[in-house]
């Protein structure tokens, strides 16, 4: 009964559809595969399974793809999957060591064991747009090797190059909680300030790139941030995946991840207990996103010593999240005309002569 | 080096089984969730007006389009339901229509626009001029949970407040507002008092929806999944508009003013836009209740204290306009 009227939504809609997939899937250009997209795009697939917080490099590939190269949309899409999946395990830690790099900088060492390993970055590459003509650019491309995002292989760790060691006892603060919790799990319940630092951890892990950028120099900017921030050491590498085994109960390596992983240090030398020591700060992303990570490392070190109000602890937690924030803008789109009504109706009372000057 | 409890751990059938509940369809809400907004929803429906936190899935809309309402519907229906959508009391427009075809694709529950026939009723804005009954359930899309949100940032300092029934910064809002405005000037959203003990945001419906909720026969949810939380006005608890004893809640009202449709005056118009400065026109935002009262399927009086409200207004504005003459 009475259905027919809103046929006119639904028929809107379907149509708005078929136009927006025309934009995508018309035109003459060839079908884009999923290849091209992990191969030739990988900091884009990189940056939406971070933001999604699910390793599936074909999945952001199709979600890149489907959202027509916007991120934060692909982040969405990705992240909506990923809430259909059950969750089969909880994998255990991996240390430090684990981690093989495939790049490996120390700016707070000038030749530290193991060496500056520079890996494939553009880095110290001039920052020239490449105008080589198309035919050329192909000639001199090197061979295809096999794509990097194809899953990380499961190998030792590289002992030639260990992790740079933390800076020597007496100048670190301890960070250590003896309590050792295990660790919030913020797709479960939400994190809210007052929550233990691996929920912090983890909702940067999954923030928007751009917005924990730009919250890390918004707040490193800030006159009592002055203390200069030294990254011990920024890793991209490959990471184990361990689970223990259902039988054994021993750890078995069952996937591996690519990831990047900062930890930064900055002096307080304000006068408090700690004041003549470091501060330390962690931060590990999925993927190649070495901002991600460094900024994460900031924030981590800064939220800790934002002892007396938990501002900066509440907008990393609730602030940074892609889909929270663009979902958020996203609903201005929606009709807003009842609540404009109701806002008419205040201003125009606002203007009507005021009841009591008569008096 | 950190364990991990036993209860992590497990085959992974198990674990999946375990978790993610029975799936008869391919879903896009899992059992253990539904399970999860449940608890919290009867957690809501036991202390009226507090905020229940839950985890709060990614659903496929985007946050601020509804996630919350879409996790507590489709927690909340059944085959046999009949679900009504509606976005601004209009039940086609574009957010209804999406959130509509999402969950009945998803769930067996059928499609329906009449308020009374319907046993879930999905809204954005609005609550439906036909008053609710008993046994009917209004969920309410909820874009900011905190009332408080205005008055202080800190979300421990908002806690603390409504643990401790600490609304004297909220009362001195009200009261500044009228210093320096003469007049209350929250529009949509205005905040009120839950049985007695917790302030509340009613979510974005206007002044006029607010009397409905009080002593209501229905279950009204209001949950927003971008701040994952909800809180629920159970059947027949009183809320009450925060104002104060010499300044009467006033409702949205503009004298003179009828649907162009249906002819009413006592529901809640909005303007439409006149072409190239015409007088604007007024329709009723319950498109469902408007067409009831063209074919004379809709009580000819319903709104009850909404419209008492209004013409409590409309004796201000009439003694404002003999007082300046």
């Amino acid at each position: 009964m009475g259905y027919s009227g809103v046929r006119g939504g639904q028929e809107a809609i379907a149509a708005a559809e078929r136009l927006a997939r025309r934009d995508r899937l018309g035109g003459t250009s060839r079908w884009l595969e999923l290849d091209q997209v992990t191969g030739r795009l990988g900091l884009a697939v990189d940056r939406v399974m971070g933001e999604a917080g699910l390793w599936a490099p074909e999945l952001a590939a199709r979600a890149i793809r489907q959202s027509r190269g916007d991120l934060l949309e692909a982040a969405q899409l990705l992240r909506a999957h990923r809430s259909t999946l059950p969750r089969l395990a909880y994998s255990s830690p991996v240390p430090a060591v684990a981690l093989r790099p495939v790049r490996r900088i120390a700016p707070a060492y000038r030749n530290p064991p193991g060496g500056q390993v520079l890996g494939a970055t553009d880095d110290y590459t001039p920052r020239i747009l490449d105008l080589t003509d198309e035919d050329t650019a192909r000639a001199t491309a090197p061979p295809p090797r096999r794509p990097a995002t194809a899953g990380a292989p499961v190998v030792a760790p590289d002992p030639t190059v260990p992790p740079v060691g933390l800076p020597p006892a007496g100048l670190l603060a301890d960070r250590r909680d003896p309590a050792d919790p295990d660790p919030f799990d913020i797709t479960r319940a939400p994190a809210r300030p007052g929550v233990p630092r691996s929920a912090r951890l983890t909702a940067m892990a999954r923030a928007e790139t751009g917005s924990l950028t730009h919250l890390w120099y918004l707040v490193t900017q800030a006159p009592r941030n002055a203390q200069p921030e030294i990254p011990l050491e920024l890793r991209r590498g490959h990471l184990p995946l361990r689970i223990e085994h259902p039988f054994t109960g021993s750890p078995v390596t069952v996937a591996g991840v690519r990831v990047s992983e900062a930890r930064t240090v900055r002096p307080d030398a304000r006068p408090h207990p700690d004041g003549s020591r470091f501060d330390i700060g962690y931060g590990l992303c999925l993927g190649d996103n070495e901002a991600k990570a460094l900024a994460m490392a900031g924030l981590d070190l800064l939220v800790h010593r934002d002892k007396t109000t938990n501002r900066l602890e509440q907008r990393v937690l609730t602030a940074l999240d892609g889909p929270e924030l663009a979902g958020y803008l996203e609903h201005l789109k929606l009709p807003h005309y009842v609540d404009f009504r109701s806002i008419v109706d205040r201003l125009r009372a606002l203007q009507a002569p005021d009841p009591e000057e008569g008096l | 080096m950190n364990t991990l409890s036993p209860t992590r751990t497990g085959t992974g059938a198990s674990r999946a089984g375990a978790l993610a509940g029975p799936d008869p369809r391919p879903g896009i809400f899992d059992e253990l969730s539904k399970r999860e907004l449940r608890r919290a929803m009867l957690s809501g429906i036991a202390i009226p007006g507090y905020q229940v936190p839950y985890g709060s899935r990614e659903m496929p809309v985007a946050r601020g389009w509804g996630s919350g309402g879409l996790q507590a519907t489709l927690s909340l229906v059944c085959d046999e339901d009949q679900l009504k959508v509606i976005d601004q009391g209009e039940d086609a427009g574009v957010n209804a229509s999406n959130l509509r075809r999402l969950i009945t694709e998803h769930t067996g529950a059928g499609e329906e626009t009449d308020t009374r026939a319907a046993d879930i009723i999905q809204s954005r804005h609005r609550i439906p001029e036909q008053p609710l009954t008993d046994g009917q359930i209004l969920v309410l899309q909820v874009p900011n949970a905190e009332p408080l949100f205005r008055i202080v940032q800190e979300m421990d300092e908002q806690r603390r407040m409504h643990a401790e029934a600490d609304y004297a910064k909220m009362w001195v809002w009200l009261y500044e507002d009228i210093v320096h405005n003469g007049l209350i000037t929250a529009a949509a959203g205005y905040p009120v008092l839950v049985e007695g003990r917790y302030v509340m945001t009613p979510s974005p419906i206007p002044r006029w929806d607010v009397p409905k909720m009080n002593d209501s026969d229905a279950i009204t949810i209001l949950s927003a999944g971008r701040e994952k939380r909800l809180f629920a006005v159970p059947p027949h608890t009183r809320v009450v508009p925060l104002t104060f004893d010499d300044r009467p809640f006033e409702v949205e009202y503009t004298p003179g003013t009828a649907c162009r449709l249906c002819g009413s005056d006592d529901t809640y118009l909005v303007e439409e836009p006149g072409e190239n400065g015409a007088p604007g026109t007024w329709s009723c935002s319950d498109t469902d209740f408007c067409t009831r009262r063209r074919t004379g399927d809709a009580p000819a009086d319903v709104a009850g204290q909404p419209v008492e409200l209004a013409r409590a207004a409309l004796r201000r504005a009439t003694r404002e306009q003999e007082e300046t003459s």
